[in-house]
């Protein structure tokens, strides 16, 4: 183990959910739905095509969490985009979703690249994946959110009185260029 | 998570060296099963065997790139492991035990290794 530490990084969450590779596909897709399995937040896109903008709203619009720009849109086995934390400096990095037909499920594959070693990024990347590929099992087996709890504090500081100006949805319009 | 795959995930955490190798593969993503041979005195085919019951627990993901066969942690079936037992209410008391247990086996290891010249190491 002598080279030294890349620049970036590359984690992969992987697990099998009990359920048919199109439920799958639909739930992780649905836009303009709180999502449960994504810290309670709405996707919003202008359509699901590569190239569209998406964004990662609060229920009530106000605040966007994460910003980025679809890259890869392959129903139902890829889902791919760009991913900004937007109230991070860091550099820009990719979430790609990858599905597979499985005996007696779908394997769920969430795999996070360019991932800046060391900052605030890594970090919630690494705690977000987890939540977000354990979160979807269940919701997807169950119909009910996992972990409710857990994600509510997640959205209530990001939603609440205290969250930076920066994350306001009204500094992350559809048509702003994610860099 | 079915009771067999529940198994195959206590079976692939009951071995040293396997809790070894999945310490060494969380801190270098991507790295080979050579990059992991090196750190350890038993045999490549032993290596690839662990790395293969890692692997069917799903504790692993194998992924090619060209010729290169990287490896990478999948902390998602510990979670599941998590999830069945903890509770929110339990995640936190639990948590500051654990805390406050490191928090004073740390001190008391800094102040051994201060008197002693010879050094070991914390965990094993």
């Amino acid at each position: 183990m002598s080279k030294s530490q890349p620049a970036t990084t590359k984690q992969i969450h992987r697990v099998v959910i009990e359920a048919p590779i199109e439920k799958v596909w639909d739930t992780l897709t649905k836009t303009d739905a709180v999502l449960p399995f994504f810290f309670c937040s709405v996707m919003k896109t202008t359509k699901l095509a590569v190239g569209a903008p998406v964004r990662m709203r609060s229920p009530n619009d106000r605040t966007t969490g994460v910003a980025g720009e679809i890259i890869e849109f392959d129903p139902p086995r890829c889902f791919a985009h760009t991913f900004k934390f937007t109230n991070y400096d860091d550099p820009i990095c990719i979430v790609r979703y990858e599905l597979k037909s499985i005996e007696g499920g779908t394997e769920f594959t969430l795999t996070s690249e360019n991932v800046p070693v060391g900052t605030k990024t890594e970090k919630q990347m690494g705690s977000g994946g987890k939540m977000i590929v354990d979160g979807l099992k269940v919701y997807v087996e169950t119909g009910r959110p996992a972990l409710i709890a857990r994600v509510i504090g997640l959205v209530n500081a990001l939603s609440g009185p205290f969250t930076p100006k920066r994350c306001l949805s009204s500094n992350w319009p559809m048509d702003k260029k994610v860099l | 998570m079915t009771p067999e795959s529940m198994d195959l995930l206590f079976h692939a955490l009951a071995s040293r060296v396997r809790r070894k190798l999945l310490d060494l593969i969380k801190e270098r993503p991507g790295c080979s099963v050579n990059d992991l041979c090196s750190e350890f005195e038993v045999s490549r085919i032993a290596i690839m065997k662990h790395l293969r019951v890692l692997e069917e627990s799903q504790l692993i993901v194998l992924q090619k790139n060209g010729r290169r066969k990287e490896i990478y942690f999948n902390v998602v079936p510990i979670q599941l492991i998590y999830d069945r037992w903890t509770s929110e209410y339990s995640a936190f008391w639990a948590a500051k035990t654990v805390d406050l247990k490191f928090l004073i086996e740390d001190e008391i290891s800094a102040s051994t290794k201060q008197k002693s010249s010879r050094r070991k190491k914390p965990h094993e």
